[in-house]
């Protein structure tokens, strides 16, 4: 039965596979640097295992925004998300399995009159704000760091490219890691706090229930990466900007880097003992992480390289993904609960306190900032799409 | 890992050794220009012998970088345009090769008046090649510095069109003791010898935006 509730999110875990583990390795495999076998069982291995190791970090927040207390109501969050992501990925449509799952226990929380944890909404929301621009940010620096070692060391071409190639390995490697770290939070996280397994001893080391759950979603990530991420992998890259090598290499290490950043809890850990506030644990996107990487690297390279509507596609995706979710888990626990008679999860006991709760006026106060943000994101985009066009005409004038 | 690297280290060296080839060509066509102006036979015919085995290194080369490159998927990004590259260096030394073979096989017959002007032709045309040599060596080490190399080699085709164009006139406007097809067969050898600093042009340019998108 526990398995039957499970194949949404395993569902869920398959389609992360298979779209996000070309953010890892679909430029290197599309710059033919990498071959798809070796870069897809590397994936699948480092996924598994940064799943396991460090993955329970990012799914507490989430178990702290809605700690879904049913596995009719995990199988249907889990469920809802996944549809929103295949259905909005037909329609052409940005968007993130993250921003699904968050949108989808947001609405778990409505049917089953659970207060919406503001503090984890917030930490959520504003790491899908600073995800991008922290890949922006590392991106930018480490190519600027890359293209300064180059030109000193004067390595022969060829030898630099097997480094390269080497480095795209590690660093995929790595990113496969914090993918499995952070991410399987949306797959996995919803059911932990609904399927309470006793722990597994292997006798050298001893596995949570919640690293079991993990440990499937890995297998499940791993089996999308096998399976369907090979068309996925051979076309990525080129959407946004050509990337070369050097510049693969970049997007991959500052995506690893960001992802890990958010999954880790010794690095949180480090920065409270340091005096430091805490890095918040959070699922975030790694494809918007992914873009955002890529921008930096076009900041540096300048503007007129850059698909700029992306910029655009990115911060509407950050508003309609999870309302779309939240509806849709919404009507999919009516009809599972009234039709199927099948228990999708019930008010938290102790009753949340009235500070924890949230209200209209909660909500108003948190909407007014995430919407200034988004605003500023369109006008800057404003900004840059006019100064491309003008690029564009003076370009045409001249010629 | 380490059979890759093997690879690559013997890649780079048979493309060291190709360039050492291209770069030996032209001195050679240049010498053979000289011996056959100044009327040694036996030098030119032993420079010519000595380009025609360049010219068939250099292909041998050029075939085996190519292969390896896409047997062992090196340079992926850059390879086609890698391989153009390849394609217009063998370029250089198969028209030195055809020219001193023109040389040969047609005997044109060259004025002692115009002498100088012929050695000074080939002269500026090989060095408009041999300056493309190091400018294609610092693209695998420093790309920064190829567009300031390949100065050099504008320049001397620039100079190479001027001196063709000078000899051209000199001959049908002021050089009247010889007959029509003398005349043009001349002007068809300086053709000859200015196209190998078209090929050195045509290689620069491509070069120049290969290190382009290297350093971007």
């Amino acid at each position: 039965m526990i398995f039957l509730f499970l194949t949404s999110g395993l569902f869920l875990g398959w389609t992360l596979g298979a779209n996000d583990a070309s953010n890892v390795f679909g430029s290197a495999v599309g710059s033919r640097m990498v071959s798809f076998t070796r870069a897809a069982v590397t994936a699948s291995v480092f996924v598994i295992i940064g799943a396991v190791v460090q993955g329970g970090g990012a799914a507490d927040t989430l178990g702290r925004l809605g700690s879904v207390n049913a596995m009719g109501g995990a199988f249907t969050v889990a469920l809802a998300a996944g549809l929103t992501v295949y259905f909005m990925t037909r329609a052409g449509l940005p968007v993130s399995t993250t921003q699904a799952i968050v949108g989808a226990i947001i609405g778990w929380n409505f049917f089953t009159d659970n207060a919406v944890d503001t503090r984890a909404l917030t930490q959520i929301v504003t790491t899908w704000i600073t995800g991008p621009v922290l890949g922006a940010v590392f991106a930018y620096l480490l190519y600027h760091l890359v293209k300064i070692t180059r030109r000193r060391i004067k390595m022969h071409l060829l030898k630099y490219e097997n480094w390269l190639r080497i480095g795209l390995m590690t660093v995929g490697a790595f990113g496969a890691y914090s993918l499995g770290a952070n991410n399987i939070a949306n797959v996995m996280g919803v059911f932990v706090p609904s399927i309470p397994l006793e722990n597994a001893d292997f006798g050298i080391f001893v596995l949570s229930g919640a690293q079991q759950l993990f440990f499937l979603g890995g297998i499940a990530i791993a089996a999308g990466i096998l399976t369907y991420s090979k068309k996925v992998m051979q076309t990525v890259g080129t959407n946004l900007m050509e990337l070369s090598s050097e510049a693969a290499f970049v997007v991959v290490l500052s995506q690893a880097v960001v992802l890990f950043i958010f999954s880790s809890a010794s690095l949180s850990g480090f920065m409270v003992r340091i005096g430091l506030p805490p890095i918040p644990l959070v699922p975030v996107s790694s494809t918007q992480v992914v873009v955002g990487s890529i921008l930096g690297i076009g900041l540096y390279k300048g503007v007129s390289n850059i698909n700029l509507k992306v910029l655009g596609s990115i911060a509407s995706g950050w508003i309609t993904t999870p309302v779309a979710a939240g509806v849709l888990a919404f009507l999919m626990l009516f009809i599972v609960k009234n039709l199927f008679s099948i228990d999708v999860g019930h008010p938290v006991n102790p009753p949340v306190s009235a500070g924890e709760g949230v209200s209209m006026a909660t909500i108003i106060r948190y909407s007014i900032p995430v919407l200034l943000v988004i605003t500023a994101v369109y006008l800057v985009y404003l900004v840059l799409s006019e100064k491309k066009k003008t690029e564009r005409l003076n370009k045409k004038y001249y010629e | 890992m380490s059979l890759f690297t093997r690879t690559n280290r013997e890649l780079s060296v048979r493309i060291d050794e190709f360039f050492d080839t291209i770069e030996i060509g032209i001195l050679i066509f240049k010498e053979g220009i000289k011996a056959y102006v100044n009327g040694d036979r036996n030098a030119f015919q032993n420079h010519l012998a000595k380009i025609d085995d360049l010219e068939g290194k250099a292909d041998k080369l050029q075939r085996s970088i190519e292969n390896d490159m896409i047997v062992h998927s090196i340079l992926p990004q850059q390879r086609s345009e890698m391989v153009k590259l390849l394609w217009q260096l063998d370029e250089i030394i198969d028209t030195a090769k055809k020219s001193l073979n023109e040389f040969y096989i047609e005997m044109p017959h060259i004025p002692s008046s115009l002498s100088h002007e012929f050695i000074s032709l080939s002269e500026v045309s090989g060095n408009s090649a041999e300056e493309l040599i190091p400018a294609a060596r610092a693209f695998f080490r420093e790309p920064h510095l190829v567009r300031e190399k390949l100065i050099k080699v504008y320049f001397f085709e620039r100079e190479t069109d001027k001196a063709a164009y000078q000899m051209r006139k000199k001959v049908f406007h002021e050089m009247n003791d010889l007959s029509l097809a003398e005349k043009a067969h001349i002007r068809y050898i300086t053709h000859h010898i200015e196209n190998i600093s078209d090929s050195a042009q045509d290689a620069a340019d491509l070069l120049a935006s290969m290190a382009i998108r290297q350093m971007l």
